[in-house]
C-alpha cells in the first residue's frame, strides 16, 4: 500500500508541478499575489514529492523487497545506513533522487527569494517545467515503484560491495546538489531573457545559489576522486575517466560562471558572458546525466543502461538547450553593452580566463566524443586517455595561473598600473624561482612540465602571501574568499606536480614471515588471518613496515569475498603521512605460497583534496557572507 | 558605418582565426595520444608500430596464465588468434582464465608488453568486439 501512496504521491507531483509551469506562463501580469499563488503550489508539489521519497527511504530501510528496484539493490543483512544509500546506487533511484535534489533548490528558491522580485515566477516556472520532463523520464522509463508481484523475494540481491562504503554513499547526493544547483542560475537567466527588460539585475540574486552549488560539485568530485583512490587499488586520484570528465565540466563551466557573475553582478559587463555560461553549465550537467545513463560510453561508474532512457534524455535535454539558445541569440541585441571592457582591468583578466576555461571544456568534450565519431567513421576503437588530457591542460592551466597573478592588484573597470605592485611581484617571482631551482638541484628533477607547475603554484601561493601582508599592516583591503580560494588552487597544482614526479611504486613477492626492503623501508609479512564478516569473508595480510627515520607501523590490506554476488575486492591499507601515504594492495597468492603485494609511494596526495576542501571552504563562507542578497 | 563594419569584420575574422587554430591544435594533440583498440586477430591481420601504445581486448586463454613471482604471462584470446602478453603487478580481482580482459601497452617482438592490464567491474562484461560471435 505505501508503494503505491509514493507512486500516487510522485505522480500527483509532476501534475502539480506541470500547473505551477503553466500558471507562470498563463498570468504574464507580473503581480506579487500571482508570484505568491505560483510559489505555493510549487511549494505543495514539492512536499508531495518529498513524502514520496520520503516514503521510499522508509520501505527501503524495511526491507520492502516487493519493490523490484530495493530487491536489486538492497539486502536485509546490510546496516541500515547503507540500505538508505543503496537507492542511489543505481540508475531508477539516483534518478529519483536527482529530481528531489531539483526541486529542492527551487523550493528554498521560492521560500527565500522575495515574491516583489519579477522574474520570481516565471524561474518557478522553468524550474517546474524541468522537474516535470526528468519525472516523466523517471515514471515512463525508469520507473522506482515497479513492484514484484504476486509474491516478493526473500532477500534482496545487495548492493555492489565496492559501493558499500561512508564516502561513495556522500558522494553522490553531493555531486547532484551540485549538478541540480545551478537549476537557479538556468531559470533565472531564461526568466530574464523572456522578459526582456535589461534593467533588471538577476545576477546579484542568483550568486548565493550559484556559489552554493559550486561548493557541493567541488565537494562531490574530490569525495569521488578520493572513493576512487582507496577503493579502486590503483593508487591515482584522477583517471580521466569519461563519467569523471563529465563531472569536471561543469565544475570547469561553473568556476568561469561564478567569476564572471561576480563580474556582471559589480557593473553591467560580462552579461551576455554571463548568461551563455549559465545556460553552459546547466546543459553540461544534463549532459553528464545523460552520458552516465545511456551507455553511449565504456565506463567503470557508468550504470547499466538502455537506449531507450538515453534518447528521452537527449532529445529533452538538446531541446531545453536548443531552446534556451535560440531565446539567448534573439535577446542577444538588447543585452550587447555599449561600454567596452578597460584593458587590464579585472575584468579584462577574468574575460581572458573565461577564454581558458572555455578551452578546457571544449577540449574535454572532444576527448569524450572523439572515440565515438572515429568509431563511426572508421569502425576502429579508441579511447582518449590521460596524455591528452595532460598535453592540453597543463599549460592551459599555467597560462590562466599567469593571467591570474598579474590580476591580483586589479581594479573593477579601471586600467591598473602594474608598477603599484611592482615590488610583490617581483619578489613572488623572485622566491618562486629560488624555491623551485633549489628543488630541481636537490631532487635532480628534469621534466620541464613539473618544474614550471611548481614555478606557477608557488608563484600564485607566494603573491597571496604578499595581499595578506599587506592587508595586515597596512590594512589594504582584499577579498578574503578570494584570496584562500586561489591559494587552493596554488596548493592544488603544486601537490599535483610533486605527486607525479616523486610518487613510485613497485610489485613485490615475499612469504609469510619473509621480508623485502623498497626504498629503506623495510616490509615484513608478518600474518595472514581469515575473518568471517556478517556479509563477506576476509583475508587480511599483517605487514610491519619500518620506516628509515626508525618509525614502526603496521598495514592491514584485505581481500574480500561478499556472499551474496560472490565478488571479490581488494582492500588497499594506507598509512598516511603529510608527506606521503604509504599504500599497499594485497595481489594473488602464487602456487608456491607466496603473495604478491604491491608497494606504493604516493607523494602529497592528501594535499589534493585539502586543495579542493580549501577551494569549497572559500566558497562556502562567500555564500555565508552573501545571505540576505537573494532578491 | 563603414568603419564600424570593417572593424566588426576583423574581429570575426581574428575569432575565427583564433578558435580555428586552437581546434587544430587540440585536434593535433588528440590524434597523437588515441588509444587504438584492438582484438587478437587484427593486431595479426593488420602491421602495427611497436613504439605505439595500444589497447588489446579478448579472452584470458584456459590454462595459458604462467606466474613467476611478480610477472605474469598469459595468453589473450578472440577464439580465432592469441597474442601473448607479459605484465608485472597485481592483476585485478576479476581477472581470471576465460574471463574478459582489457591489456593497455605495447606491442614489442610479437608479445605484448602491458602497462596496465584492466577486468571490468562487472561480472557479466564481454570486451564490445567479442559479443556478435558468442
Amino acid at each position: 500500500m505505501l508503494i503505491q501512496i509514493a507512486h500516487f504521491l510522485a505522480i500527483l507531483s509532476t501534475g502539480l508541478f506541470l500547473t505551477t509551469f503553466v500558471f507562470s506562463f498563463l498570468f504574464t501580469k507580473r503581480d506579487k499575489n500571482i508570484t505568491r499563488l505560483i510559489s505555493r503550489i510549487y511549494s505543495h508539489a514539492f512536499l508531495m514529492l518529498t513524502s514520496s521519497f520520503f516514503i521510499y527511504i522508509w520501505l527501503a530501510l524495511n526491507d520492502n523487497f516487493s519493490v523490484l528496484y530495493i530487491a536489486q539493490h538492497s539486502n536485509s543483512q546490510l546496516p541500515s545506513f547503507y540500505k538508505i544509500t543503496s537507492i542511489w546506487s543505481a540508475h531508477e533511484g539516483s534518478m529519483y533522487l536527482w529530481i528531489v535534489f531539483l526541486c529542492l533548490w527551487g523550493f528554498l528558491y521560492s521560500s527565500y527569494s522575495p515574491n516583489d522580485n519579477i522574474l520570481k515566477a516565471r524561474t518557478i516556472g522553468v524550474i517546474s517545467l524541468i522537474a516535470v520532463g526528468f519525472l516523466s523520464f523517471l515514471l515512463l522509463t525508469s520507473n522506482p515503484f515497479e513492484t514484484i508481484l504476486p509474491i516478493a523475494p526473500m532477500d534482496g540481491a545487495d548492493i555492489n560491495p565496492v559501493l558499500q562504503d561512508p564516502a561513495l554513499a556522500i558522494h553522490p547526493p553531493m555531486l547532484y546538489l551540485g549538478y541540480v544547483g545551478f537549476v537557479i542560475a538556468f531559470a533565472n537567466a531564461i526568466s530574464f531573457l523572456i522578459n526582456g527588460d535589461k534593467s533588471i539585475r538577476w545576477e546579484e540574486s542568483v550568486r548565493i545559489w550559484s556559489i552554493s552549488a559550486w561548493v557541493f560539485l567541488t565537494v562531490g568530485i574530490a569525495l569521488g576522486s578520493w572513493w576512487a583512490y582507496y577503493e579502486l587499488g590503483w593508487g591515482g586520484y584522477w583517471f580521466w575517466d569519461p563519467v569523471e570528465n563529465v563531472a569536471l565540466m561543469p565544475w570547469l563551466a561553473a568556476t568561469a560562471f561564478i567569476h564572471s557573475l561576480s563580474v556582471s553582478s559589480k557593473s553591467q559587463l560580462l552579461r551576455i558572458w554571463t548568461i551563455l555560461l549559465s545556460i553552459i553549465v546547466f546543459s553540461l550537467s544534463l549532459f553528464g546525466a545523460f552520458i552516465v545513463r545511456s551507455g553511449i560510453i565504456d565506463s567503470v561508474h557508468s550504470f547499466a543502461n538502455d537506449p531507450e532512457r538515453g534518447l528521452y534524455l537527449l532529445s529533452f535535454t538538446g531541446i531545453l538547450v536548443f531552446s534556451s539558445l535560440i531565446l539567448f541569440s534573439y535577446r542577444l541585441p538588447l543585452l550587447a553593452s555599449k561600454k567596452l571592457i578597460t584593458s587590464f582591468s579585472k575584468e579584462s583578466f577574468i574575460s581572458i580566463n573565461n577564454i581558458i576555461f572555455g578551452t578546457l571544456i571544449f577540449s574535454t568534450m572532444l576527448g569524450i566524443l572523439y572515440p565515438l565519431i572515429y568509431e563511426y567513421l572508421y569502425l576502429q576503437k579508441i579511447s582518449v586517455g590521460a596524455p591528452y588530457y595532460n598535453a592540453i591542460f597543463v599549460p592551459a592551466t599555467i597560462l590562466a595561473c599567469i593571467f591570474l597573478f598579474f590580476s591580483i592588484d586589479s581594479k573593477w573597470q579601471r586600467t591598473y598600473r602594474i608598477i603599484n605592485s611592482y615590488t610583490s611581484m617581483l619578489f613572488s617571482g623572485i622566491f618562486s624561482l629560488a624555491i623551485t631551482i633549489s628543488v630541481m638541484l636537490y631532487f635532480v628533477i628534469s621534466d620541464l612540465w613539473i618544474l614550471v607547475s611548481l614555478f606557477t603554484g608557488l608563484l600564485i601561493i607566494i603573491r597571496y602571501l604578499f595581499v595578506i601582508f599587506e592587508f595586515l599592516i597596512n590594512k589594504k583591503y582584499s577579498n578574503p574568499y578570494s584570496i584562500a580560494a586561489h591559494i587552493g588552487l596554488g596548493l592544488l597544482i603544486i601537490s599535483i606536480s610533486l605527486n607525479s614526479q616523486f610518487s613510485s611504486e613497485r610489485a613485490i613477492n615475499i612469504k609469510i614471515n619473509g621480508d623485502d626492503i623498497y626504498k629503506d623501508y623495510r616490509i615484513k609479512f608478518d600474518n595472514l588471518e581469515l575473518i568471517k564478516m556478517s556479509n563477506h569473508d576476509s583475508v587480511m595480510a599483517s605487514f610491519i613496515i619500518d620506516s628509515p627515520s626508525g618509525k614502526t607501523f603496521v598495514l592491514n590490506p584485505e581481500k574480500r569475498k561478499y556472499f551474496t554476488r560472490g565478488q571479490i575486492t581488494t582492500e588497499t591499507a594506507i598509512h598516511a603521512t603529510p608527506l606521503k601515504d604509504i599504500y599497499v594492495t594485497l595481489g594473488d597468492q602464487l602456487d608456491d605460497g607466496s603473495w604478491i603485494v604491491n608497494i606504493q609511494f604516493n607523494y602529497f596526495i592528501r594535499w589534493i583534496w585539502i586543495s579542493a576542501l580549501l577551494m569549497a571552504i572559500s566558497g562556502s563562507f562567500l555564500a555565508f557572507s552573501l545571505r540576505g542578497t537573494s532578491r | 558605418m563603414k568603419a564600424i563594419r570593417k572593424k566588426r569584420l576583423t574581429t570575426v575574422l581574428f575569432l575565427l582565426l583564433t578558435s580555428g587554430l586552437g581546434t587544430i591544435l587540440i585536434i593535433k594533440a588528440l590524434d597523437s595520444n588515441l588509444d587504438f583498440f584492438f582484438t587478437p586477430s587484427e593486431i595479426f591481420a593488420e602491421d602495427l608500430p611497436e613504439n605505439k601504445r595500444i589497447k588489446v581486448g579478448g579472452m584470458v586463454l584456459e590454462d595459458s596464465v604462467v606466474r613467476d613471482g611478480t610477472n605474469i604471462v598469459f595468453q589473450i584470446t578472440d577464439y580465432e588468434e592469441s597474442i601473448e602478453v607479459e605484465f608485472n603487478g597485481i592483476v585485478p580481482d576479476l581477472f581470471k582464465e576465460g574471463s574478459g580482459v582489457v591489456v593497455l601497452g605495447y606491442l614489442f617482438e610479437g608479445s605484448i608488453k602491458a602497462e596496465k592490464v584492466l577486468a571490468k567491474h562487472d561480472e557479466n562484461y564481454m570486451p564490445p568486439s567479442l559479443d556478435i560471435e558468442k
